[in-house]
């Protein structure tokens, strides 16, 4: 395409990219974690100020521990609910067969690597799902299996002490809140950064909750997805 | 003939001791002389029943009070010999915060009358000990005396003079014995209880409420110094205050397990003693008293571990895996959003030729 007819490419104009389901599968996924992070941060930090202070705005110790508890809970549906929709829903199952990984993802990281330092010319040409979303994805993915194992026998540990030696305690005790800071970081860093804070997004991006994104963006970012979309016609 | 002899020597030490003790010009020697230094000298309470009111002056000349006056004590003794039975004393009169006397206060004898005891007493509990149930009354020596029922090798007994069966349950614990073979630094009941402000452990300001007792062990077992000579880990109470019960603790979840909830408080004994709670083959039963599923299987693994300390074992590591992940992480994700501003303002320089 010419650059003339990029610029022709409206701002204005949107497409709903992400569906209602995924959006409130995701808007759950964020409140429960950041009730996860903020509580489970409190307990991590107590003797700093910031902890002290986290304590005091979720009610106390044992009201902080309660709210972890019912984000968990809220955290636990939410992914098995997903699972339910990959496994069962054809449009669940459509949008997770395209997450798979597959080569082509880390050619096209190592080519955007390239692009970046200048050594080559051209942006790889990402689908639907580029690596920057596959990666998050399987990441969390990882991340939210193992602090719900890890948080499971912490929570429900009276009926694991029949099961697991009292080193498994100490354990998930460590990647529980070693994982909980990294999650953190990855969101911070990566998942807030691609998303809300790089140049061109910075302050918010609204796409979270509509599901929108301009047809500019969508060529830009995901080139593949707009051809597919503009051969079937629907835009 | 022999024995003749060695009963005089006995008669003239005992005459020249008498004559010692006290001579005529001790200004207490009025008090003495006719009445209380007479050994039978006693007073009828009841029908039958005798009081002595004979005071030991050989015993009083050793003990801290020897330059004091009778009178310095017995103020309403006014003029000898008295008329009227002179009023109960009590140490407070002089051992008070500020005094002008110099009678020591350094351990607030003051808070007596909050303690356990003095409540106690105040409320008439015949059984209830008063100063001199533990300093004695004429011949009260300092704690620094071998002689002292408060010196520190002396203090269960003294306290176990009531406290029996606490006592003989103490005499076998891991710190009953060490004070048995002398070493003096191991715990006496004062150390935990403290010695006036003895308070019940439901009450916040004891020394042994749920939220004191690690920071009451921790006096001696957070003491380099003393763990190394007696050869005991000196972490513990660290560990403890790090990890789940010590949080909870902190806290105010007062039902999380304390030191004693394990360890037991008077009679402790050593993890390899089988009589212990914390004897491996026991501990189902210990962590049995909270957690009903507990079996064997919380023998298997380390107590008391810092995660950052290498005597963690495989806490250890994991946590190491994850420090070492998470620098790893955020450079990483530094440099990629470094790489990503320099590649957008590399692009955005040169114009889009995307």
């Amino acid at each position: 395409m010419a650059k003339e007819q990029i610029k022709e490419l409206s701002e204005e104009r949107t497409i709903e990219r992400i569906n209602l389901q995924l959006r409130a599968q995701h808007f759950a996924l964020m409140v429960s974690v950041t009730l996860l992070i903020l509580t489970g941060l409190a307990l991590l930090y107590r003797e700093s100020a910031l902890g002290r202070l986290l304590i005091a705005l979720e009610g106390g110790f044992e009201a902080r521990g309660t709210i972890h508890r019912v984000a968990a809970g809220l955290l636990m549906a939410t992914a098995f609910y997903h699972l339910l929709y990959i496994l069962f829903s054809r449009q669940g199952h459509e949008e997770f067969m395209q997450m798979l990984l597959t080569p082509q993802d880390f050619k096209d990281y190592a080519a955007t690597v390239l692009y970046d330092l200048g050594v080559r010319a051209h942006k790889p040409q990402c689908a639907r799902y580029s690596y920057r979303e596959k990666f998050q994805y399987w990441a969390f993915a990882f991340f939210v299996i193992v602090m719900i194992i890890s948080g499971f026998i912490l929570w429900f540990h009276d009926w694991f002490f029949g099961i697991l030696p009292k080193w498994a305690f100490d354990v998930a005790i460590a990647v529980h809140s070693g994982t909980g800071t990294l999650l953190l970081i990855v969101l911070t860093l990566w998942h807030l950064y691609l998303v809300h804070l790089r140049p061109g997004r910075f302050p918010i991006d609204w796409s979270f909750w509509d599901g929108k994104i301009s047809e500019k963006q969508l060529y830009e970012e995901h080139p593949l997805e707009y051809q597919q979309l503009k051969e079937k016609g629907i835009l | 003939m022999r024995q003749l002899l060695a009963l005089g020597m006995v008669l003239i030490s005992l005459g020249l001791g008498s004559e010692l003790s006290y001579g005529q010009r001790d200004p207490n020697a009025r008090c003495l002389l006719e009445c209380h230094g007479t050994s039978d000298f006693k007073r009828e309470v009841a029908p039958g029943q005798f009081k002595s009111l004979y005071v030991d002056y050989e015993q009083f000349k050793t003990s801290v009070h020897k330059d004091k006056l009778c009178i310095d004590c017995h103020t309403d003794v006014t003029a000898i010999p008295h008329q009227r039975r002179p009023e109960q004393i009590h140490c407070l009169q002089c051992h008070y915060q500020g005094n002008v006397v110099g009678a020591p206060v350094s351990e607030r004898p003051e808070k007596y009358k909050e303690s356990v005891h003095g409540k106690a007493f105040a409320r008439g509990d015949p059984n209830a000990p008063d100063c001199k149930h533990c300093h004695t009354v004429h011949s009260v020596r300092a704690p620094t005396d071998p002689l002292s029922p408060v010196y520190r090798a002396n203090i269960p007994k003294t306290c176990g003079s009531c406290h029996i069966e606490i006592y003989t349950e103490y005499l076998e614990s891991v710190h009953g014995q060490a004070l048995r073979n002398n070493i003096l630094e191991s715990a006496v009941c004062s150390d935990c209880h403290r010695e006036h402000d003895l308070f019940p452990p439901d009450d916040p300001r004891s020394s042994l409420h749920p939220q004191n007792v690690a920071n009451t062990c921790a006096r001696c077992h957070a003491d380099v110094k003393i763990m190394e000579r007696r050869g005991v880990p000196v972490k513990q109470v660290e560990a403890f205050k790090k990890s789940f019960h010590g949080i909870a603790i902190e806290f105010e979840v007062l039902k999380s397990a304390n030191c004693v909830s394990c360890h037991g408080y008077h009679k402790i004994l050593s993890s390899r003693d089988p009589r212990s709670p914390i004897y491996p083959l026991n501990l189902a039963n210990t962590c049995g008293q909270c957690h009903p599923n507990a079996s064997e299987n919380v023998a298997r693994g380390r107590f008391h571990i810092i995660p950052s300390d290498p005597g963690a074992g495989i806490v250890f590591w994991v946590y190491e895996f994850y420090r070492w992940l998470t620098i790893v992480m955020t450079a990483g994700f530094i440099f990629y959003i470094v790489l990503d501003l320099y590649g957008r303002w590399r692009h955005a320089r040169r114009g889009s030729h995307g």
